[in-house]
């Protein structure tokens, strides 16, 4: 069997290793443009900040392609998927034919429609590229924009504050991290930024970029001209569709993807923030373009590609942060615009610990802690496995809740928990009862 | 695979395993050398009272090492990795982003002051008593409700009657 995975990030390396692992001897090639791809994509904003040399973001080892025995094709771009004839066209023109194809292209930053995005000193924030593109950059620049005021931009401005900088963060939305908490919870993050000298302007749209061929500035569509030597556009992703663009493979926001990871075409499977699988919490086809959907995605898709069954349960947005010393976990229904909820349950018991409930009938869809992490994975589970918490949910965000507390829910729902580690939890308590 | 397991009519909350864990796995590995050398050792196993119909039991709980892991899937770095079935922290490659207490369903990571993730490492550096199991929470346990073996010996255990001694 000859299978031809495009794309060697997070999901393209977790496809290669469950595929090589159930299937000794099939043929694995790997179609990567960019030449060093073992890197790990969200450690970039610590290379940018200095915290990791370059050799501590590599995610596998150099010889990752020798061991798994797959033939890399490094520097290389698919142009075009042509499912009837089997076959991936490369940049140089190449043919390569497959029995399997797996998509993992991921994505790229969504530019805003501005004049001058073509100026020394825009940059979008994806690649280590970028990052080291910025670095070299560093000795002409005293102050940055950061145009966004998602995760990306944000960790982007931390970055390069860490480096020196001036940095001001222009967020379109009134808050910070829109889609990822509530106002309340991005007031925090504001002031916390504010602390360590990041300026944040909110309702701010950029209208052009300024300078000859060089970045001077940003003219803000308030008329606000915001001086800098450096833009960072942190305005969200898009898939990369480029290869299946026009062909018959099914795709909306991204390649839509069935319990198995694969798309509507038989043996074509898609994986990570190209994909779009089912969302459990909005109960339709969604892109969590995330790092840990991207992984298990892969895995599913390699095993299924090795004609070992393997179903991925469906993803749910999700994402945890520690800017500076403040950690933040939130998953599910949690961004400021998420309506979709009967009631909501919040507690602010010190001035930087802020945790909300989100519940829709006595299910919870999403969740904030800030500063009190550790149940989130707790909570995240209840949402993931979409049960009941009726009798609970007072309790879910005390201080002292803990998973021994879920176990007779558990036992009473034991067909929505059908890992092992929930079984032998189960029988455990059947057979003491 | 050996794993811990907790017999829940045995157990009686008096903490002596989450004190053994931390005492494993502090520097010194002594309790008064931690206490005096002003480390506030921290265990990775956590005793929580189980709510079972009208009565309460307890039950001690640590890492399951799951197979497949979702904190290993969650992790940016490799740091949370699978090594011969049991589930660990590379702690030097750890920068503390905590994508694996979001992802673990039994919040058996602890996100440390020093910014790497805490977790049962099944005591990689103890030799334990002689035909005991070489684990520290195990061996600490005054009545046996910590087990060290396969699930299934687990199972064989559970079915037999508790006799008080
Ligand atoms: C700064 C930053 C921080 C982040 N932090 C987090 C975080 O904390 N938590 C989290 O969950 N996620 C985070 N993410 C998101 C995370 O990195 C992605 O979800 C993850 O990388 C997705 O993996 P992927 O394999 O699907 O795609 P990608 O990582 O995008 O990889 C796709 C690869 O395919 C290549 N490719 C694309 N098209 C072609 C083609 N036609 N031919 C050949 N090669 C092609 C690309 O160049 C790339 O190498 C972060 C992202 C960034 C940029």
């Amino acid at each position: 069997m000859k299978n031809i995975i495009i794309g060697s990030s997070a999901a393209g390396i977790s496809a290669a290793e469950a595929l090589r692992r159930a299937d000794p001897t099939c043929e694995i090639v790997m179609i990567s443009d960019e030449p060093n791809p073992l890197y790990s994509r969200p450690l970039i904003s610590y290379y940018l900040a200095g915290e990791l040399p370059e050799e501590r973001i590599y995610y596998r080892p150099p010889d990752f392609y020798e061991r798994n025995r797959i033939e890399a094709r490094l520097g290389r771009r698919a142009v075009r998927v042509e499912p009837r004839a089997n076959r991936v066209i490369l940049d140089n023109g190449e043919e390569l034919e497959y029995d399997n194809l797996l998509l993992a292209t991921g994505a790229v930053p969504v530019f805003p429609e501005i004049e001058g995005l073509e100026k020394r000193g825009v940059f979008g924030f994806r690649t280590l590229k970028d990052a080291k593109e910025m670095l070299r950059l560093l000795p002409e620049v005293k102050e940055a924009v950061v145009l966004g005021g998602g995760l990306v931009g944000l960790k982007a401005a931390v970055g390069l504050r860490a480096r020196g900088v001036e940095v001001t963060v222009a967020v379109g939305s009134p808050h910070l991290l829109s889609q990822m908490i509530d106002a309340r919870a991005s007031e925090i993050y504001g002031e916390l930024l504010e602390a360590h000298g990041i300026k944040v302007a909110t309702g701010m749209e950029p209208a052009k970029i300024l300078g000859d061929s060089q970045v001077t500035g940003v003219l803000m569509r308030s008329g606000e001209e915001l001086p800098c030597q450096l833009v960072v556009v942190g305005k969200g992703v898009r898939a990369n569709l480029e290869p299946v663009e026009g062909t018959e493979v099914r795709y909306d926001y991204g390649i839509i993807i069935d319990e198995h990871c694969r798309t509507n075409i038989p043996n074509i499977y898609a994986a990570g923030d190209v994909a779009q699988s089912y969302d459990v919490v909005r109960g339709e086809h969604w892109t969590n373009a995330l790092w840990p959907c991207a992984v298990e995605q892969g895995r599913v898709a390699g095993l299924n590609m090795a004609a070992k069954e393997a179903v991925y349960r469906g993803s749910i947005g999700m994402n945890s942060v520690q800017l500076f010393d403040l950690p933040v976990i939130s998953a599910g229904l949690a961004g400021l615009r998420e309506r979709d909820f009967d009631e909501e349950l919040i507690v602010q018991p010190a001035p930087r610990v802020y945790k909300r409930l989100v519940l829709r009938g006595d299910r919870v869809v999403g969740f904030i802690l800030v500063g009190e992490i550790e149940n989130a994975g707790l909570i995240r589970s209840l949402v993931a496995k979409g049960v009941s918490v009726a009798g609970l949910k007072d309790q879910l965000l005390r201080e002292s809740f803990g998973f021994s507390e879920v176990l007779p829910l558990i036992e009473g729902r034991s067909e929505r928990f059908p890992e092992r580690e929930y079984q032998e939890l189960i029988e455990t308590m059947r057979l003491v009862s | 695979m050996e794993r811990i397991f907790c017999d829940l009519r045995r157990c009686l909350a008096c903490g002596a395993c989450e004190l053994a864990c931390a005492v494993e796995h502090s520097s010194s590995k002594d309790l008064f050398r931690a206490v005096l050398e002003g480390e506030a050792p921290v265990g990775r196993r956590e005793v929580q009272a189980a709510p079972f119909g009208s009565v309460s039991l307890n039950i001690s709980l640590a890492c399951h090492h799951c197979d497949p892991a979702p904190c290993v899937d969650a992790c940016i770095t490799g740091a949370m990795h699978h090594e011969d079935g049991v589930v660990l922290v590379d702690q030097e490659r750890c920068v503390g982003c905590w994508m694996c207490v979001m992802a673990c369903p039994f919040g058996a990571i602890t996100p440390s002051k020093l910014k790497v993730a805490l977790k049962c490492d099944l005591c990689p550096d103890r030799e334990g008593k002689a035909g005991r199991a070489r684990y520290a929470c195990v061996e600490a346990c005054p009545t046996e409700a910590l087990f060290a073996g396969e699930f299934v010996e687990f199972k064989r255990l559970l079915e037999e009657e508790v006799v008080p001694y």
